[in-house]
């Protein structure tokens, strides 16, 4: 486990990029955090559901945590922030050009992440070398002290990429050692 | 379509907070470098609403454009998810059977909010190379700014910013007459020293309960 009362996690998946290979990740995921005691919430966001960040700061300098746009996301991110240190998420999102998809990334920038374990797993039948390292390292940035805009935060990012229902396996059989 | 002699160029926003923005200043002075007698500047800004496509008429002039300069803040490292959307929507137009200038030069001005540019923006520049090398686009130089807002506020003042300017004059200056090979990014560094930018941003983190409990007004360590 990777703390003593992190015990909630949220499966956060892209719906309108959702592919059979993203499907099988989501099931085997599913079984494997509850194998390991996790009270698991699925959160299925479409573009209607998640808007993007606006950049206002309200969240930062007004009231903190709670952001001003309500959506399906908006109702996330609060949830999220009562549970901030006691939860993990694992976000499963399609690989654009090397980077999260818009949906996955508005929950990301509205901060709908935890602050104990973050799972990213990319997928996309097509993704060229270039295009997977840069998810990897882009999720890397954000990882304990290589990220160097937020040195306190000491969060644990993992970053995975799938092209098919073998590497979902693989990736389960290594997030295991982790959980 | 394209005037003879004429250069078609498509500015687009990728902030959301509209002329408050750093985005926006910056795209401004790009623009003024380009003067209405040499190009076809056509504007283009992302979009907060959620479940919409980007329409026809804001896909179009990225189409036609002989150049694409993106201007845009670092999300988490990133791109903010109101420019992946746009991106995502004119590849699938692409896809879709639209035709679109193969060839065209793209550069990128990213700002962001700390100081080291250099050290933050690099895989945000990357997913704007792969996509470029998707669409088949060609890929030129970015502009690289630390603490934006900083910068935004500075740029202006004479024989400060030096860098910016020499970069937004290369941006014009390129679009007319650029070699095939990318060139070198430029990086900018706002005037006010990292240690007091760190103070302030570490103050904001503090206040926005972005710390854990206990990790309270960390000292930074690296960077």
């Amino acid at each position: 486990m990777t703390g003593q009362n992190v015990n909630r996690a949220f499966l956060v998946c892209d719906h309108d990029g959702a592919t059979a290979v993203s499907d099988d990740l989501k099931v085997r995921l599913g079984v494997l955090l509850g194998l390991r005691g996790y009270a698991t919430e699925v959160v299925e966001l479409g573009r209607s559901d998640a808007a993007p960040c606006r950049g206002c700061l309200l969240c930062l300098t007004k009231h903190p945590g709670e952001c001003v746009t309500k959506d399906v996301l908006g109702d996330l991110v609060r949830r999220m922030n009562a549970v901030r240190d006691d939860s993990i998420t694992v976000f499963i999102t399609p690989v654009v050009f090397g980077h999260p998809s818009s949906i996955i990334k508005n929950a990301i920038d509205r901060g709908a992440g935890s602050r104990t374990l973050q799972v990213f797993v990319g997928y996309g039948e097509d993704i060229d070398e270039e295009e997977e390292s840069t998810f990897i390292d882009l999720i890397a940035r954000h990882r304990g002290s290589a990220d160097i805009v937020h040195p306190g935060m000491e969060k644990e990012f993992l970053g995975y990429v799938t092209r098919s229902e073998h590497d979902n396996a693989s990736i389960c059989d290594a997030l295991k050692e982790r959980l | 379509v394209t005037e003879p002699g004429r250069k078609v160029v498509c500015l687009v926003n990728g902030s959301l907070r509209g002329r408050k923005s750093s985005s926006s200043g910056f795209l401004w002075d790009v623009s003024r470098r380009l003067p209405d007698s040499d190009f076809r500047k056509t504007f283009v800004t992302v979009k907060g609403t959620a479940a919409d496509s980007y329409p026809l008429d804001m896909l179009r002039p990225m189409a036609e454009a002989d150049a694409i300069v993106f201007v845009f803040p670092l999300y988490a490292y990133g791109l903010p998810g109101a420019l992946m959307r746009l991106l995502e929507d004119f590849d699938r137009y692409v896809r879709s059977g639209n035709p679109h200038k193969t060839g065209a030069s793209v550069y990128a001005v990213v700002n962001c909010a700390f100081p080291r540019a250099d050290l933050t923006t690099g895989e945000a520049i990357r997913v704007v190379r792969n996509f470029c090398r998707r669409l088949s686009l060609r890929w030129r130089f970015a502009v690289r700014i630390g603490t934006g807002p900083v910068v935004a506020l500075t740029r202006r003042v004479p024989f400060l910013d030096l860098t910016l300017k020499r970069a937004f004059r290369d941006i014009a200056v390129d679009i007319s007459d650029g070699g095939d090979e990318p060139k070198a990014d430029y990086i900018v560094r706002p005037i006010i020293p990292e240690s007091i930018i760190r103070r302030i941003k570490e103050y904001y983190e503090n206040k926005g309960n972005m710390v854990p409990r206990g990790r309270r007004s960390p000292k930074a360590r690296s960077g």
